[in-house]
């Protein structure tokens, strides 16, 4: 019999570094995982990319037992590895922080298509052109 | 360490989720938490509370509602609220069991009563921030492991490398160790195998603890050998270790190695032959391995 998921959790975290401390542990507790076996499991799984943020997605079942998958890493850290800056500008308006470009772009929306709601490759552009423009980022044709 | 929290939430299109990810990042946020509703995303953040003020808040409010603009989304709804540390750490105790391992040890939540009936040694475990409740399966493979070494009459000297909660360290002390050597790199780990020994009445002198890893717990051993070693970290810093465990090393010195997935057992064998341990036995549950190993 198949158990039934009560949640669905995408952590956003940096790899290898996982602990209790928010935001993983207020987001486990509430649904009495046992948070220091996620982080072990994580950080086992994803030691040999610390540095970067690997995104995961968490499956809460009834008996509180978990699994997880690990998804791609964020946008903006694709489009400052693709930018070659080390972060985005804090006013997107006055101050650009680089350019990528529309290959790039389409690149990133490749990788990203999975974990996004995007029907299709340009749905997937605009979500990524736009969060590209509020880090600061111009995409050159 | 910070005591309490701003929790950060915000509700919105789905398609702004990448961008709110950044946004928080950029404002100092350690990673997000977030669930999907259809095409709402709920996303969670969190800041110490004495890094933001209240002004500080509002402004990423607006910095929040100008990306989803830009980006022809909704206008998110975002507020936040102070929380504090208990709030999580005692959710999850709730669910937290007694538990027998192996045929001579019960982990027993500190919170909770040992049962009144049982010629098992009871140990009080208060994990704290600190890796280590017993309910992870390496834990228990070393635990295992260790009743199979420890006893009054061997009364073993150990070394306990990346001693987390000290459950390890704290078992064979129950079980019989003379004197264990507990090392961990995380100083929040030092403070809850502190709190362990303590709720277990062990004498802080039969553990002697230390922030760092196989150089220190060389050095707490005045580079003298022990009877064995365990060490339940991962892989990839295990094979790190054992080169640099010598001094530790004697012809009789036995060795607990855990943490390992079952996909990293080969090189983890190689690594130990070559270093001269020798693979007595490999125990494994579900993904993960411990290997029990001794000196030629």
């Amino acid at each position: 019999m198949a158990k039934k998921v009560v949640a669905l959790i995408k952590l956003a975290i940096p790899a290898g570094k996982a602990n209790p401390a928010p935001p993983i542990g207020p987001a486990l507790g509430q649904h009495g995982v046992n948070i220091m076996m996620f982080c072990k499991e994580y950080n086992a799984k994803t030691a040999d990319k610390a540095g970067t943020i690997v995104p995961v997605e968490i499956s809460v079942f009834e008996d509180r037992s978990f699994t997880f998958i690990l998804k791609t890493p964020p946008a903006s850290v694709l489009i400052k590895k693709a930018a070659g800056v080390e972060k985005g500008s804090g006013e997107p308006n006055r101050v650009k922080a680089g350019t990528i470009t529309r290959a790039q772009l389409e690149e990133i929306a490749q990788t990203k298509m999975p974990d996004l709601n995007a029907n299709d490759i340009n749905a997937a552009m605009n979500i990524i052109e736009g969060t590209a423009r509020n880090m600061g980022i111009s995409v050159s044709d | 360490m910070t005591n309490s929290w701003w929790e950060i939430q915000v509700a919105a299109d789905s398609n702004l989720e990448e961008t709110i990810f950044w946004r928080m990042e950029q404002f100092g946020c350690k990673g997000t938490a977030s669930e999907r509703q259809q095409n709402t995303i709920n996303v969670k953040a969190y800041l110490p509370q004495q890094t933001s003020s209240m002004l500080d808040l509002a402004a990423l409010s607006l910095w929040v509602r100008q990306d989803a603009i830009s980006l022809e989304c909704g206008v998110p709804v975002m507020h936040w609220s102070p929380i504090e540390e208990e709030d999580w750490s005692k959710s999850w105790k709730q669910h937290w069991e007694i538990t027998e391992i192996g045929d001579r040890l019960t982990i027993v939540p500190a919170w909770l009563e040992p049962p009144a009936s049982s010629d098992r040694i009871p140990l009080l475990l208060d994990p704290g921030v600190a890796f280590g409740t017993g309910g992870h399966p390496t834990t228990q493979l070393c635990l295992e492991a260790l009743e199979m070494r420890v006893t009054p009459e061997a009364a073993p000297v150990i070394a306990d490398i990346g001693c987390g909660s000290g459950i390890l360290s704290v078992a064979s002390v129950l079980m019989g160790a003379r004197q264990i050597y507990a090392v961990d790199t995380d100083s929040l780990a030092m403070s809850s195998s502190a709190r362990n020994c303590e709720v277990n009445g062990i004498s802080p002198e039969r553990i002697a603890m230390a922030v760092g890893s196989a150089e220190k717990a060389i050095e707490l051993a005045k580079s003298q050998p022990v009877d064995g070693i365990a060490c339940n970290i991962l892989a990839e810093i295990i094979a790190d270790l054992i080169p640099k465990m010598g001094p530790l090393v004697a012809p009789h010195t036995w060795g607990i190695f855990s943490g390992i997935l079952l996909e990293q057992a080969k090189a983890m064998a190689d690594v130990l032959e070559q270093n001269g341990w020798v693979v007595a036995t490999l125990w494994k549950r579900g993904e993960w391995c411990c290997f029990n190993v001794r000196r030629s």
